[in-house]
């Protein structure tokens, strides 16, 4: 394919790490039969859950450097974070779905997340 | 069923030599089309859709349309387009000229950022790596992103995927892709601690929808 | 080998592009189950709506439960 890099570092793999999923995206995008619909659904689900997550993180994060929050709230509100983290990964495996896979296409609005 | 490319002026220049590649004009602009494929999208199918609309974009100017966009026949495309010339007409003329740079940019040395915590960190140890993260984002978009904005007619910020920091598609004149191209190299040598890659030229896909 | 790496990085740039970008145009899209993507709709006029929210500070507080 024509040379599209510009300007490019030594080290590409950075750059290309999302690639193993991609031909997993594409190929779960054309499926249209019922077993992948139902997987769908739990995209759609789980991507509503991860953007309220990073929500309300940011919203913690925010809180944290305005100084707002004593030290033991911070401690319990990361522990639940990272346990929210740790169970959407979780749900995740259970459904089959990467990260990737929540970052939703909305046709003409873009990206999801 | 029809597989769509581009939106174009019409009249314009002569279609480059694909198979099937027919316009279907409406308004003083056209869709570029030829007979959709069969085959299941992979790389390849989407790399040779890209050199089509490079093909056309080689000599004219075009809104690239979303890829996989298949309509019955050309009735129905000339149905789609009703009371849409004059806003895809405003959207070409906003990239007319122009073509679409991506900038994407990890930290150097290869370092994953940020690294997931392990199961035994503290929750406030949680929250500061979060912040990090955070924050070196909001670094590089500030040090990066205004120089090369202002050398684009415009630009959009894209959610980096880990381990990137920072990733944007500007919205660049023929004319200056060069310097612009030569202003990444600039930032990237008095930024040691990231990686800067520039891809491009791209049809404007990025710039195509409000 | 660089010339696939090469390849690779521009293949993530294009997928970004091809899938996420361009001018829609009502017809059937492969790449979506018609059905779920007017659901999807919805979904971002709901996502804006929390970000405008967010920003007017009008989500409610944390509560003491976090």
């Amino acid at each position: 394919m024509r040379d599209k890099l510009l300007h490019a570092p030594l080290d590409l793999d950075p750059f290309a790490r999302t690639v193993p999923r991609i031909d997993d995206a594409l190929s779960r995008r054309v499926n249209a039969d019922p077993e992948s619909l139902e997987r769908g659904l739990a995209q759609l689900v789980l991507t509503i859950v991860e953007l309220l997550r990073q929500l309300m993180e940011r919203q913690a994060l925010r809180r944290i450097d305005a100084g707002s929050l004593t030290g033991e709230q911070e401690e319990r509100l990361g522990r639940t974070f990272m346990e929210l983290d740790q169970r959407m990964a979780e749900l995740r495996e259970e459904f089959g779905l990467t990260e990737e896979d929540l970052n939703l296409d909305l046709g003409p609005l873009g990206r999801l997340l | 069923m029809i597989e769509l490319y581009a939106i174009t002026d019409d009249p314009g220049p002569p279609l480059p030599d694909v198979a099937g590649l027919r316009l279907v004009p409406f308004d003083g602009l056209a869709a570029v089309c030829t007979p959709a494929s069969e085959a299941e999208v992979s790389p390849e199918t989407l790399w040779h859709h890209e050199e089509v609309v490079e093909a056309l974009m080689a000599d004219r100017d075009l809104l690239p349309v979303r890829y996989g966009t298949r309509l019955d026949d050309e009735a129905a495309v000339a149905r789609a387009m009703e009371g849409r010339s004059g806003e895809l007409a405003a959207a070409l003329d906003r990239v007319r000229g122009a073509v679409e740079l991506s900038v994407r940019v990890v930290a150097a040395g290869g370092t994953p950022s940020p690294p997931d915590p392990p199961e035994t960190t503290s929750g406030a140890e949680y929250l500061r790596v979060r912040a990090q993260a955070e924050a070196s984002h909001d670094d590089v978009a500030r040090a990066l992103h205004e120089p090369l904005a202002e050398r684009a007619r415009e630009s959009t910020e894209g959610r980096p995927h880990p381990p990137e920091l920072f990733r944007a598609a500007y919205l660049v004149e023929r004319a200056a892709i060069d310097s612009f191209v030569a202003e990444v190299g600039r930032l990237q040598s008095v930024s040691a601690g990231l990686a800067i890659l520039c891809t491009g030229p791209w049809p404007p896909y990025s710039f195509a929808e409000r | 080998m660089t010339a696939i790496a090469e390849r690779e990085v521009a293949l993530v740039d294009l997928v970004d592009k091809l899938l996420g970008g361009g001018v829609v145009i009502a017809g059937d899209i492969t790449l979506a189950v018609a059905d779920v993507d007017l659901v999807y709709v919805q979904l971002r006029a709901l996502i804006s709506s929390v970000a405008t929210a967010q920003d007017k500070q009008l989500l409610p507080r944390m509560g003491d439960a976090l």
